[in-house]
């Protein structure tokens, strides 16, 4: 079926928010347990998971030779980072530094209400585009 | 989204109960018998957290809950007072009397450590909060 979305930003934004949100309910768990003795801070790879963004981009922008138009509707465009969304990290040292987790969660909450922002402001626009009333 | 109000909620319960018996062990500073009226000084309590799986969706990521209270084995403080009723009659303590091993100092740096992390997790649950403040306004 044709997925009028796939040809907007939405699926990366969609991706982005989601990634933001799994990553705060981690963060959340560092920030709960920090007097929890021998507790290792836990984090999702932001770089992993740009990458794969970044690359499924790149993916829908110039498709592959072998690859019709037709199939690229069925595909999902976004299963690389839905993937890199599953690995959680977990770093070396021992003590959780909190000024770093409160830091971590403000850039996080940012990057979050950034991709929310963009996708009101999508939205809007399919919406001008539907209503032919500029 | 709802998860990360859980986990946070987990750590404010943790917290309070630390302070709880913070209390406990201040307001029993001075305390010569214990519950059933033996004459033994109050022993200091504390609490030893431990992260739980349980309250979060997400796998891997987890709240924290007490798991248990210990309580201290250190030795009771000595004083001489050979009239106190209480005194020791004999042995190598005759004459002193055996009260409980608590810092003021020590349980009050531990009061606000608890308060501190009480106050990081409230600033999280702001923060998710406002997440699902910001996600919902795309509708809204």
């Amino acid at each position: 079926m044709l997925n009028i979305f796939n040809q907007t930003a939405l699926p990366a934004l969609e991706q982005s928010a989601i990634f933001a949100q799994r990553r705060h309910n981690v963060l959340a768990g560092n920030m709960a347990n920090i007097d929890t003795p021998g507790y290792q801070a836990r984090d999702l790879s932001t770089d992993e998971f740009q990458t794969a963004l970044s690359e499924a981009i790149e993916a829908t922008r110039n498709p592959s030779p072998g690859y019709s138009s037709g199939d690229a509707a069925d595909i999902d465009p976004m299963d690389g980072p839905r993937r890199a969304m599953e690995n959680l990290l977990y770093h070396d040292g021992s003590e959780i530094n909190l000024e770093r987790q409160v830091t971590e969660i403000a850039k996080n909450q940012n990057l979050h209400n950034t991709a929310i922002a963009l996708m009101k402001n999508q939205f809007e626009t399919l919406r001008v585009a539907i209503s032919e009333r500029v | 989204m709802i998860s990360a109000l859980d986990i946070s909620t987990s750590a404010l319960v943790a917290q309070r109960v630390r302070l709880n018996t913070i209390s406990g062990n201040i307001a029993n500073m001075s305390s010569l018998k214990d519950e059933n009226g033996n004459a033994t000084p109050y022993k200091g309590r504390s609490v030893v957290f431990q992260t739980d799986e349980s309250v979060s969706t997400n796998p891997g990521v987890s709240g924290v809950k007490v798991d248990s209270i210990e309580i201290s084995d250190a030795e009771p403080i000595y004083r001489y007072q050979p009239q106190h009723p209480l005194a020791i009659k004999e042995g190598k303590y005759q004459g002193y009397v055996a009260y409980p091993n608590i810092d003021m100092t020590t349980q009050m740096v531990d009061a606000l450590e608890a308060t501190r992390s009480y106050e990081a997790n409230i600033g999280v649950m702001e923060i998710t909060k406002n997440l699902g403040r910001e996600s919902l306004s795309i509708i809204a």
